[in-house]
């Protein structure tokens, strides 16, 4: 619970003072990761799934959300191939599921990924397959969120015209 | 998010009552609580009305009688105690992430003090509980129903005793003895420079907070306007009631 409420709070502050701000001023917000993270994590340490949701309801829903889904298996290859030590919380260790933390791992974020198979629909995300290159997840990147931003800009055209 | 609008399992639970003992709302799904053989007695009430007094004599009492008694209070978990006191000395907090820190303090307070003494047959005392969050986000314009829906991991005390006083008598004692505090006195809520105006408005507001909060939490309301010795009678008169029908 602690472990939820303190990125809860992380995040209010954050959307408070990094997010709300610049949406205001019409700018496009980046984020790496969002609500959608708890929605994952904290339900698979065990924290109600309703309740994490309604704790999040003050959160502003993305125009866009994207999705990179990759196999637990290309998950721990690529971490493991880069760095030596897996973090703590990042391999649920807190859980006790396993001492190993490259078994732990597997274990808490297969878990997971299926918490997230679980929200795509419920949330609309749109699934890149993060299993291909860099450059062919970044032309599908680009391509939805041109598609979303030519929409806004079309959008944004006609309330000028008809003022001028 | 913020196109869902109701907030189904708010603070009474899916049977529309609250039961002592039990979680509000949807609870903590790990830590199942039904049967436990202790009893939680929360003493609420706003700031000077003479809550730690009355709990340090509470607890002798209880003790003298046998009982096992745990005290726990707002804010004093050993996990947030330190960020809450940074963060309120700085300039940076707003009523969301001021509401967040106090319900992480109880969620750790809960897990770690309140759920193990209710196993282990304690009579936990607390002093404040989840009210007092309740009135002072409520005062600065949060979300009531999303308010409950986020405490609904709180347990339901056995009794709620609700110290009640007015704001005049209040200023006298808080004057009288340690003075009026910034935050006590809302003055985050900048209703203006005068420290002793912004107490009695605050104080004022968070008064009627409590007071609609009684019959839907089932405070026992206890008149805070008299002497210490005949508030204490009454708590264990009430107390005593309860655990020794």
């Amino acid at each position: 619970m602690t472990f939820s409420l303190l990125h809860a709070t992380d995040f209010a502050d954050r959307l408070l003072y990094k997010i709300i701000p610049p949406l205001k001023a019409g700018m496009i917000v980046l984020a790496d990761r969002y609500a959608y993270t708890a929605f994952t994590r904290d339900v698979t340490r065990g924290v109600d799934r309703q309740w994490v949701r309604e704790l999040y309801s003050f959160a502003v829903k993305p125009d866009l959300t994207l999705y990179f889904r990759v196999p637990i298996d290309v998950s721990v290859d690529r971490l493991l191939a880069r760095r030596v030590k897996l973090k703590f919380y990042e391999a649920g260790m807190d859980l006790g599921w396993s001492t190993n933390p490259v078994e732990s791992f597997r274990l808490f974020q297969g878990k997971v990924l299926e918490e997230y198979d679980r929200i795509v629909d419920e949330y609309a995300l749109n699934v890149v397959d993060a299993i291909g290159s860099i450059t062919q997840q970044q032309r599908v990147v680009r391509d939805l969120v041109a598609k979303h931003v030519e929409a806004v800009d079309t959008m944004r055209e006609i309330p000028s015209e008809q003022s001028a | 998010m913020s196109n869902q609008p109701d907030f189904p399992h708010g603070l009474v639970g899916e049977e529309g009552a609250i039961q002592p003992g039990r979680y509000y709302g949807r609870g903590i799904p790990y830590l199942p609580i039904n049967g436990y053989p202790g009893k939680l007695i929360a003493i609420e009430g706003t700031d000077g009305v003479g809550r730690s007094t009355q709990i340090q004599l509470l607890r002798e009492w209880l003790e003298v009688k046998g009982y096992g008694v745990v005290e726990t209070g707002w804010t004093r978990s050993p996990l947030m105690q330190p960020t809450i006191e940074l963060a309120k000395s700085s300039n940076t907090l707003n009523k969301l992430t001021f509401v967040l820190l106090y319900a992480t303090d109880f969620a750790d307070r809960l897990e770690k003090e309140i759920i193990p003494a209710l196993k282990a047959g304690f009579v936990v005392l607390t002093d404040r509980y989840i009210f007092t969050a309740l009135a002072r986000a409520g005062v600065r314009g949060v979300d009531r129903a999303w308010l409950r829906a986020l405490y609904g991991f709180g347990i339901a005390p056995h009794l709620v005793f609700y110290l009640k006083i007015d704001v005049e008598t209040l200023i006298g004692r808080v004057l009288d003895s340690r003075g009026m505090d910034f935050w006590e006195s809302g003055m985050d809520l900048k209703h203006g420079d005068d420290i002793y105006d912004s107490f009695r408005a605050y104080q004022n507001k968070l008064l009627r907070e409590y007071s609609s909060m009684a019959d839907e939490f089932h405070f026992r309301v206890v008149d805070a306007r008299r002497s210490v010795v005949h508030i204490q009678d009454e708590l264990r008169r009430q107390v005593g009631a309860f655990l020794e029908p």
